[in-house]
């Protein structure tokens, strides 16, 4: 796969997946940049040892997990009730709600359900999170809950 | 509508916008790499500037006893082995691998915070012993020119002035790099603990 292709195929899958981990639209961006960088330098080296969407939500995912670093240096990390008082006109309330409430669970599970919700299979979530398929299981069910319960009260 | 359809139907509508050209994203990459190398060349040439400095004076003095150069060397390894793992063997020890597992990737961060910790605070010592070391030595031939009394003042600061960076600025500067690095890894190992959890 050349790297135009996998660019265009994955653009808007990363960066929904970097959205819900920071739920801040230019920060996203950027990660999703560098993880695009990053994929660019270090195509000519894949051997396909996993799935090309394996290996890119990987990086993704790692990119992601590097933010606690920039985030200890800003001191950014009451980020989500900082950015609940952001309104943006132009997003729907209910997306940004959801973005919102995945942007505040803990970071493996704002990955793990990220990429369940960008319809990756569990045993791929598995092969990128580094947990058993039962493991990746009961946390998309008990994420999922707790995201029912925050939408009940939401609407409510 | 089960909740997991809505959840899927929403999460789906987010997009970015504006995806950035191809060109513009490739520009940016290389334009990192050009600013990674421009560093390395300005921090070699900078140390080498250091060397050539240390050297030329150490050249100009007369150095009838050979502590003079000791002390000299020893103020140069000082520098400049600090100098060469900072800039150089740091950042190459440190490079991570983005593309293992989220666990592995997450145990492999908190693995090069611990050893920079570590190398940090030997790095510290090492200079500091160095440097210290190198200016007794180095000091010894113009000692002995001097009257006792100038020597014994002489003695008194310079023993001040190493007690003092090794007591106050060494702790100091272990302190104030250990700080931000005990954090990182303590929020590094929260996040481990996450996938721990069942």
């Amino acid at each position: 796969m050349v790297f135009d292709d996998i660019y265009k195929t994955y653009w808007n899958k990363v960066f929904r997946i970097c959205m819900g981990y920071v739920n801040d639209h230019d920060w996203a961006k950027d990660i999703a940049q560098e993880t695009f960088v990053t994929i660019w330098q270090q195509l000519p080296k894949f051997r396909g040892e996993a799935a090309i969407g394996t290996w890119i939500f990987r990086i993704a995912s790692n990119n992601c997990l590097r933010q606690i670093e920039r985030q200890n240096r800003m001191q950014r990390t009451e980020m989500p009730e900082q950015i609940a008082e952001h309104i943006e006109p132009d997003r729907e309330p209910q997306v940004q709600f959801l973005y919102k409430c995945i942007a505040e669970l803990p970071e493996t599970d704002r990955l793990i359900i990220s990429l369940e919700l960008e319809d990756v299979k569990q045993a791929e979530i598995a092969k990128i999170v580094g947990l058993s398929e039962t493991n990746i299981r009961v946390k998309v069910y008990r994420i999922k809950e707790r995201l029912a319960k925050k939408f009940e009260n939401y609407e409510r | 509508m089960s909740a997991e359809v809505d959840f899927k139907a929403l999460w789906n509508k987010e997009e970015a916008k504006d995806m950035p050209d191809t060109k513009e994203l490739l520009k940016k990459a290389d334009r990192l790499r050009k600013i990674t190398r421009f560093k390395l060349i300005a921090q070699t040439l900078v140390l080498l500037a250091t060397v050539v400095v240390l050297l030329f004076v150490g050249f100009r003095i007369d150095h009838e006893q050979v502590t003079t150069m000791i002390g000299l060397v020893l103020m140069i390894i000082a520098i400049v082995s600090y100098l060469v793992v900072a800039n150089q063997i740091l950042p190459m020890l440190f490079k991570s691998n983005v593309e293992g597992t989220s666990q592995e990737y997450l145990n492999q961060l908190i693995r090069i915070k611990r050893k920079n910790e570590f190398i940090n605070k030997v790095m510290i010592n090492v200079y500091f012993s160095l440097l210290s070391l190198g200016l007794l030595f180095y000091s010894l031939q113009f000692v002995a020119r001097m009257s006792t009394a100038w020597a014994t003042f002489y003695y008194v600061m310079v023993f001040g002035w190493m007690a003092f960076s090794w007591f106050v600025s060494r702790p100091r500067g272990i302190k104030r790099k250990q700080k931000p690095l005990n954090d990182m890894i303590e929020r590094l190992e929260a996040v481990n603990k996450q996938l721990r959890e069942q």
